[in-house]
């Protein structure tokens, strides 16, 4: 039934992301891309594709960094113009799309004043895609307080939720008779890395429940399918980091991060919770997701977190593998049609798509030889259909 | 006749130097008459030769674009040049005066390009900043009258507090600034959390555009800026160190840089404002002489110079395109060592033409390299030229209409030249009303006769319809013939000739031997069987005309077959196609022309539908009403072998063609195995851009055992072929007969306009005839009007562009799929004329 009247509404929108479609760039540019001798060069060829407009007021000797932003700018733009076409719970379902990267941002934000970075450059580094006006007030922030920055500045944004939550999470979580001392020792020892992740996980938790309650059943197919092996893969990262990582001493500690850490929806949830929780090794982990085969064959390839020191540039890390699987799922939804799993795909496979081209420009300006395995290191998106 | 089939072409190969092939293509442009072949089309623009060149043009015209915006912002209107022939050669001259290998003006062009625009975009950057630091100081003075109004004298009169805790004395502090009127809410949010509430903030808009009104109108830039705030922060607490003043401090500033240190006495503001006052008059000043030069050297670009009656920046541009269409070109040819070589199609005969533009590139080369050659060459067997026709403003829109539908193959009959006739003379039939088709005559005449004035007013409806006016007033002629035909005047017949019937005792009789000299009697529209007449004539009419059309295009095929020397189609197609057209529906045309010529008596008028299918049905029984007068049995005769020769032609067409190519196919198996020339690799895909080693190899030896490759075709083939002849033969007897029905459209449109046209003419006009005194004039006025309206919005507009659709249609699927192959490409001549004319304007 909502097939039917999906057009109404959201057709346009739906219709402008599958001209979009032929913005992606195919296995022959990447080709061609590879082939380019220097990052002048590159520049040029980007020009003839899709992303001539964003980049044609730079010089041609581009820094990476400036190259990112201009490619986020013009996904930004697209998603912005995309937001502006669409109405009712579309608009809502962006939205919180868009929530991702802005909690990226505020963490970037923070991890960059806790390192005395200065703000402006802070401010031209942050994610156009993640944009909200109470960013540029986080200089507020005063050493670690992240309390009053909350009740100063991030109360009245879209993240404020989280943040909220997050705060009252990890002081419930100090011992019963605690002080305001312990409060801001935890503040201080908290890693950046570790507020993104939390945060991410109740940005996931609670964009699921939204998806769950208000979308429409065939997107809501599509898109708890996506966010379940999302939530999976964060579930499986975080294990997959916390194995014999120092920070983390006992082993009561571990399980308590962990449990904080990886989100309450997907596959592996309930069921394989207390498993997974408790591995240590990664063979324990192996044995804990055992019950999706498809996990069970990731894993399969990954290399030992144990040996982290032993990893270089070819060893096809966790992530990679998993960000594989990703984008074939995603390309895969941005097939189907009469959902908002569209819209998630896309934004996911861009971002996959910028990735690429960065990092095929890091490996250009360095100048590596062509044979090096790192070359080979990219993820095209749809290229694992029609094969 | 270059008209009724393409001009033939010629193949050729070109081989350049590499030190004058800026020379020799540049004479080559001028003579605009090679088609150049993109020696290898997968090769990525990004890796030919000249793509660096390209892009320094592509850069070179970005820059004159940023310039251009800024002209436009300056209202400087450029001179735009008109005459690219005249360009061209003042081009020439320019090179003839330097002195210098003639590609090298294009580096002078690019740096004097780059200077201007970098010294202009400084000028411009420089006023942009110094607008902006009056905006700046504007704002701060507006600020600090405000806040002088907001916070009265009292602020300054504060004292030390002798006791602290007193909070009658309590001092307090203030902060003055300027935020974006969006941020208003949240800065106000902010303030109440941080403060807690104990700060007193008040924020008043900014309106700065009445204080210095007058400097942006002397200026014209379109400079958009954000309406503003300012915001006063009364806050308890002076001391410098108290930490909410340091923590405000740092919320304001996250907001805006544009925080305003106040005064701490009355004096020290009097003297900001006069110290501000001082610093806008000045700034003013300078932005006038920036603005002064900017002009100037802005001025420079748009006067003419060298001679060349367009503005320099125009000068310029054309230039820098004439080179880049140059260097595209160029990169069409293949570089082999030092030289290029490339292929090209030449117009027959211009052979000689080229040769002496190659002459004169030696000549007017100063390093005296030798110049280019050509050489005739035997195309490529799987290459067809391209169709070139010399067309004239007359044939244009013609050619266009053919062209829509697809480009004529070469040398093939082109339909366009009939279809200057025929379109014009169908839309006539379907549009048929002598008033109308006089006004719609008219529109076209006083187009081809004003044209001069017409094309100067570009708004004009009439502007537009230039390029078609010959194509309206052809339309409008034959709607007003057809008109005279049907003799139908706004749907009133005209007593041009005499009746030949006058009434006699209630009854119409007609005079002996009258004939109604042309067209139709208007007795018939007086008479009852009016509708049923003008029909069954209309549709007569039209079938007659369709089905000579149709065997027009039949025999424009055998005319094809002919001159390509296709025997093979001419007997095995053309000859059974025609036999069947003439036999079945040119018969019935026969027919209906012998039924209009004869008299017949009562109950013995013949109905040709039934002759017709009879003639299927009961090919054995004479019918009881001939349309042969008393001649039956003749009559079945004909019928008979008719039918037998249209029964005949179908197999006809079907069988031998397929059967004569097959076995010809078979001998032809036994020449394949010789060792013949083939490309050696067989189809690169756009994809595979670096060649793959192993590739290569399978390539190679694919080519080498080439035979196999060939059968596998030959058999493939030959299904295609059936498949081919039997779509091809249904839809020639099929279409035969949905095409003949199809032509009924003529009378269809006809009739709907003709009753469109009574309907108006009946309700505005006739009706209201009979009222009179003043108000039946007022009325009749009025009506008229209504009925002018309608005329005009529904008969000449929608109608005009209905009936010239279905005129196009029956040109298109009718007519032209009897013969017409249209698989063609146009021929684009590397022309610096052509190319020029194109960009003439921005």
């Amino acid at each position: 039934m909502d097939l039917c009247v999906f057009g109404v509404d959201d057709g346009y929108a739906e219709a402008i992301i599958r001209g979009l479609r032929a913005s992606f760039l195919t296995e022959a540019q990447y080709q061609q891309m590879k082939n380019c001798a220097s990052i002048p060069e590159l520049k040029s060829f980007l020009e003839e594709t899709d992303y001539q407009n964003c980049l044609q007021a730079d010089n041609p000797q581009i820094p990476t960094s400036i190259l990112r932003q201009r490619l986020k700018k013009k996904l930004a733009d697209e998603f912005e113009y995309i937001e502006a076409q669409s109405t009712g719970t579309l608009t809502k379902y962006l939205f919180h799309l868009r929530c991702r990267f802005m909690i990226d941002n505020v963490v970037n934000m923070i991890e960059g004043l806790k390192n005395k970075i200065d703000i402006e450059i802070l401010l031209s580094n942050i994610d156009p895609l993640g944009w909200f006006p109470e960013i540029k007030n986080i200089k507020v922030l005063e050493g670690d307080d992240y309390s009053s920055l909350y009740r100063d500045v991030l109360i009245d944004t879209p993240i404020g939720v989280y943040f909220m939550k997050f705060l009252e999470e990890s002081i419930e979580n100090l011992h019963e008779n605690r002080t305001l001392n312990d409060i801001q020792n935890l503040f201080r020892e908290m890693k950046p890395e570790y507020i993104r992740t939390s945060l991410k996980k109740m940005w996931l938790e609670d964009f699921y429940s939204f998806c769950e309650s208000e979308l429409m059943p065939t997107s809501q197919e599509a898109l708890l399918e996506l966010l379940k092996f999302e939530a999976d893969f964060k579930t499986v990262q975080v294990i997959y980091n916390s194995i014999g990582n120092r920070d983390l001493n006992t082993a009561a500690k571990i399980i308590t991060t962990r449990k904080q850490l990886c989100p309450t929806i997907g596959n592996l949830y309930p069921d394989c919770e207390k498993v997974y929780l408790q591995a240590m090794t990664l063979d324990a982990l192996r044995e804990a997701v055992k019950g999706c085969d498809n996990y069970r064959d990731l894993l399969k390839d990954a290399p030992d977190p144990l040996k982290r020191e032993e990893f270089n540039v070819q060893t096809k890390t966790l992530d990679d593998i998993m960000y594989d699987d990703e984008c074939r799922r995603y390309a895969l939804s941005f097939d189907g049609q009469g959902s908002y799993g569209v819209f998630y795909a896309y934004l996911k496979l861009k971002e996959q798509e910028i990735r690429n081209i960065i990092w095929l420009a890091e490996m250009i300006s360095r100048k590596l030889a062509k044979n090096h395995p790192g070359w080979k290191k990219i993820i095209i998106p749809f290229s694992h259909l029609g094969k | 006749m270059s008209f009724f089939r393409s001009k033939k072409m010629k193949y050729y190969s070109l081989v350049i130097p590499r030190e004058s092939a800026w020379v020799v293509m540049d004479q080559l442009g001028r003579l605009g008459q090679l088609h150049i072949i993109d020696y290898d089309p997968l090769l990525p623009m990004m890796n030919r030769p000249f793509a660096n060149y390209v892009k320094r043009c592509d850069d070179a015209l970005f820059k004159l674009n940023g310039i251009n915006t800024l002209l436009k912002q300056f209202k400087k209107n450029l001179i735009y040049c008109n005459d690219t022939q005249k360009l061209l050669d003042k081009f020439r001259d320019i090179q003839n005066l330097r002195q210098k290998p003639g590609h090298t003006y294009f580096d002078e062009i690019e740096l004097e390009i780059e200077n201007k625009k970098n010294n202009i975009q400084e000028m411009s950057n420089n006023l942009q900043n110094l607008l902006d630091r009056v905006d700046s100081i504007t704002e701060q003075k507006l600020v600090l009258e405000k806040a002088k109004e907001i916070l009265g004298k009292s602020i300054f009169s504060q004292s030390t507090p002798h006791n602290v805790n007193d909070y009658q004395q309590l001092k307090f502090g203030q902060l003055i600034g300027v935020i974006d009127k969006e941020d208003e809410n949240r800065f106000k949010r902010i303030m109440f959390r941080i403060t807690k509430g104990n700060a007193w903030v008040n924020i008043v808009d900014l309106l700065p555009e009445k204080q210095h009104h007058q400097i942006k109108n002397q200026i014209d830039l379109n400079r958009v800026s954000q309406p503003r705030c300012l915001y006063v922060i009364i806050y308890p607490g002076m001391n410098d160190q108290s930490t909410m003043k340091q923590k405000l401090l740092k919320v304001c500033d996250s907001f805006c840089k544009n925080r305003i240190e106040y005064p701490n006495s009355e004096e020290a503001m009097e003297n900001r404002l006069k110290d501000l006052n001082n610093q806008i008059n000045e700034t003013q000043s300078l932005i006038r002489m920036t603005k002064k030069q900017l002009e100037i050297s802005l001025d420079e670009l748009v006067r003419e110079k060298n001679g060349c009656n367009c503005s320099y920046f125009e000068q310029l541009r054309l230039y820098v395109l004439k080179e880049k269409y140059l260097y595209i070109n160029l990169n069409y040819l293949t570089m082999q060592g030092s030289i290029f070589t490339g292929y090209f199609w030449l117009p027959d005969g211009l052979e000689v033409l080229v040769e002496d533009k190659l002459r004169q590139a030696i000549q007017n080369n100063i390093d005296r390299f030798p110049t280019g050659q050509i050489q005739e060459m035997k195309p490529k067997s799987d290459i067809l030229p391209p169709t070139y026709f010399n067309l004239n403003e007359v044939i244009i829109p013609f050619q266009e209409i053919v062209n829509t539908y697809g480009v004529p193959r070469y040398q093939e009959i082109n339909p366009g030249i009939f279809t200057i006739i025929t379109f014009p003379f169908l839309f006539g039939v379907m549009f048929a009303d002598i008033a109308h088709g006089f006004l719609l005559l008219l529109t076209g005449l006083y187009v081809i006769f004003w044209k001069k004035q017409l094309s100067k007013q570009t708004d004009s409806m009439f502007n537009a319809m230039i390029p078609f006016r010959y194509i309206l007033t052809l339309m409008g002629f034959f709607a007003f013939y057809n008109g005279l035909i049907y003799n139908d005047y706004l749907s009133i017949s005209l007593n041009l000739f005499g009746s030949c019937y006058h009434p006699k005792n209630e009854e119409w009789e007609r005079t002996l031997n009258c004939v109604y000299p042309f067209g139709i009697d208007p007795v018939w529209l007086a008479s009852g069987s009016s509708l049923n007449f003008m029909n069954s004539y209309k549709m007569k009419l039209s079938v007659i005309l369709g089905v000579t059309h149709m065997l027009f295009g039949i025999l424009l095929k055998g005319v094809n077959n002919l001159y390509f020397r296709n025997y093979l189609d001419f007997f095995c197609e053309f000859i059974p196609q025609l036999l069947f057209m003439a036999s079945t529906f040119g018969w019935m045309d026969f027919l209906i022309i012998l039924k209009w010529l004869n008299v017949y008596p009562d109950k013995f008028d013949p109905s040709i539908i039934e002759t017709m299918i009879n003639q299927v049905l009961k090919p054995m029984d004479e019918t009881s009403t001939p349309v042969f007068l008393n001649n039956a049995s003749f009559q079945l005769q004909i019928t008979q072998v008719l039918t037998i020769i249209a029964v005949l032609s179908i197999p006809w067409m079907l069988l031998p063609k397929p059967l004569i190519l097959g076995s010809s196919q078979k001998k032809h198996k036994v020449s394949f195995s010789e060792p013949q020339y083939q490309k050696l690799v067989q189809e690169r895909q756009g994809s595979e851009l670096e060649i793959d080693p192993q590739q290569f190899r399978k390539d190679l030896q694919s080519a080498a055992s080439g035979k196999s490759i060939e059968q596998s075709e030959v058999e493939h083939e030959s299904g295609e072929i059936w498949v081919h002849q039997m779509i091809e033969t249904i839809e020639f007897v099929l279409g035969g007969i949905s095409n003949t029905a199809s032509y009924l459209r003529l009378w269809a449109l006809s009739l709907a306009h003709g009753q469109l046209a009574e309907v108006f003419y009946d309700m505005c006009i006739a009706g209201k005839l009979d009222m009179g005194g003043i108000v039946g004039g007022l009325m009749g006025g009025y009506f008229y009007i209504v009925f002018a309206l309608l005329t005009f919005g529904v008969l000449m507009m929608m109608d005009v562009m209905e009936c010239f659709l279905h005129a196009l249609r029956l040109h298109w699927v009718e007519f032209q799929s009897k013969f017409y192959k249209a698989d063609g490409y146009l021929f684009v001549g590397f022309s610096y004329n052509q190319m020029l004319s194109e960009h003439l304007k921005l």
